[in-house]
């Protein structure tokens, strides 16, 4: 979709437009429910959260000039409050801990069982190790690595460089390496298997 | 620890191949990089979480539980004009929960429309009643007595001569004059009707020019006339128009009399 058909699909529902609307949301909600479910890991926080932000986009409409993607003009009006509901997160003590059911629904279900809970494992261990990341890094890895924004969008969403979006990106990917690494050399032997979940992916 | 070149060539968009270049000639970038591939592999496989149709149902009603900034500000203007609609209503409301620019901007909206009717001064029914003008009365005897100007002409001769039978003729005005004014205000205040803070400031307003009135005019006139039958009197005591004075004694005695007779004006 072209910027000009994004403005003028912006322009219809201002205009009030029903159809419009339902096209907004059912180009949009999926994503926006993603970002929302990767900084929060709670099923009803990120359907509140998402609630939330079609909310603010609504409301601010009118605000959309056309001048850059509207994903990205999504993300940096949705940015404060994933933020916020990111640190309210951290705030929280179980913050490190990863339970099961939060990393389910980002598992592709396989036949084998085993290879299913190495995943299970891997996934938490990666978003534990996020946890332990400065926001500013778990944001931009979250964007791109789990979200598929490109760099312009995330660079555009967070008013940053391309250069600074990817230098941050390669730090990011690389603190969680560095604090995946340190996990696995206190635990000897998860380093066999994070390989051996990381080759079922493959 | 990394050298820091894998990151630049990182950022500076460096193919795979010029990266993999550095990476064998480089022990740490090598292990960074190789770590950097796992985590790449490893979220590479998972999926975004997949949303409710309840949740998007919900998306899909938020244009009608709310509006948009510049919807509340139509709504807003239009509540000044009419009554809006429970549909629009509950929409304005829930918009202005949410956002404190349009609730100010509302708030000044619906306060500027109360500054088009302000509350009138509880004094101000009766200040307009009093300063109505009054009906010309027929030409009665009644009314001749209630007409100033013949009422100070009667109490300027009847100054004279309750002055001359040895009473104060100020007084007898003075008292004459609230009798008169009680009626005056009466009338005000049955023009003015309404509540009894009208009537207060009617009878207030009314009685203050009365009082106004008479002690600028019957007063005055009285006094005036007293003090220029005194002079009458002490005229026709000395026998002849007084001359010049010559001596000290003489002089003394006029200038007596004519303190006297200032004491008496003021």
């Amino acid at each position: 979709m072209s910027d000009a058909d994004e403005k003028a699909l912006v322009a219809r529902c201002r205009e009030g437009e029903d159809e419009a609307w339902r096209e907004l949301v059912d180009r949009y909600g999926q994503k926006i429910y993603a970002i929302s479910y990767h900084f929060t890991l709670k099923r009803e926080e990120a359907e509140e959260l998402a609630q939330e932000i079609f909310l603010k986009i609504f409301e601010n409409l009118h605000r959309y000039d056309g001048s850059f993607p509207l994903v990205a003009w999504i993300v940096s009006l949705s940015r404060n409050l994933c933020i916020d509901r990111y640190r309210r997160r951290r705030r929280e003590k179980s913050f490190r801990f990863i339970p099961d059911d939060a990393v389910a629904p980002l598992l592709t279900a396989g036949d084998d069982p085993a290879a299913e809970t190495l995943k299970k494992e891997r996934t938490k261990l990666l978003f534990s190790a996020l946890a332990e990341i400065p926001e500013d890094l778990a944001e931009i890895l979250l964007l791109r690595d789990l979200d598929g924004l490109a760099y312009e969008e995330i660079g555009k969403a967070l008013e940053l460089p391309d250069g600074t979006v990817k230098s941050r990106l390669f730090r990011a990917r690389a603190e969680v390496a560095r604090r995946i690494r340190e996990r696995h050399e206190a635990r000897p032997g998860a380093l066999l298997s994070l390989a051996v979940a990381a080759g079922a992916f493959v | 620890m990394s050298c820091g070149e894998l990151e630049r060539l990182f950022v500076a968009g460096a193919s795979r191949e010029q990266a993999l270049a550095h990476r064998n000639a480089c022990r740490p970038c090598g292990e960074l990089g190789a770590d950097l591939d796992r985590i790449e592999t490893l979220v590479s496989g998972l999926r975004a979480p997949s949303a409710s149709p309840a949740l998007r149902e919900a998306l899909l009603s938020i244009p009608r539980k709310t509006v948009s900034c510049e919807g509340a500000d139509r709504l807003a203007a239009s509540a000044l004009e009419e009554e809006l609609g429970p549909a629009d209503r509950g929409r304005l409301d829930f918009h202005l929960s949410r956002c404190e620019p349009c609730r100010e901007t509302a708030a000044t909206l619906a306060a500027m429309r109360r500054l088009g009717a302000p509350l009138p001064a509880p004094w101000l029914a009766g200040r307009i009643a009093a300063s109505r003008p009054r009906r010309r009365r027929p030409a009665t005897l009644r009314n001749l007595f209630l007409n100033p100007k013949a009422a100070i002409g009667l109490a300027y001769a009847a100054a004279v001569i309750v002055m001359l039978a040895g009473f104060n003729p100020a007084d007898i005005a003075r008292k004459a004059g609230v009798a008169r004014l009680g009626e005056s205000a009466k009338a005000s205040v049955e023009v003015a009707g309404g509540s009894l803070a009208d009537r207060v400031g009617a009878l207030q307003e009314s009685v203050l020019r009365k009082l106004a009135a008479w002690k600028g005019e019957v007063a005055g006139y009285g006094r005036a006339a007293l003090s220029t039958a005194l002079a009458l009197v002490m005229k026709s005591e000395q026998q002849r128009p007084p001359s010049r004075p010559r001596g000290g004694e003489e002089r003394g005695r006029t200038k007596r009399n004519e303190t006297e007779l200032m004491t008496w004006r003021a």
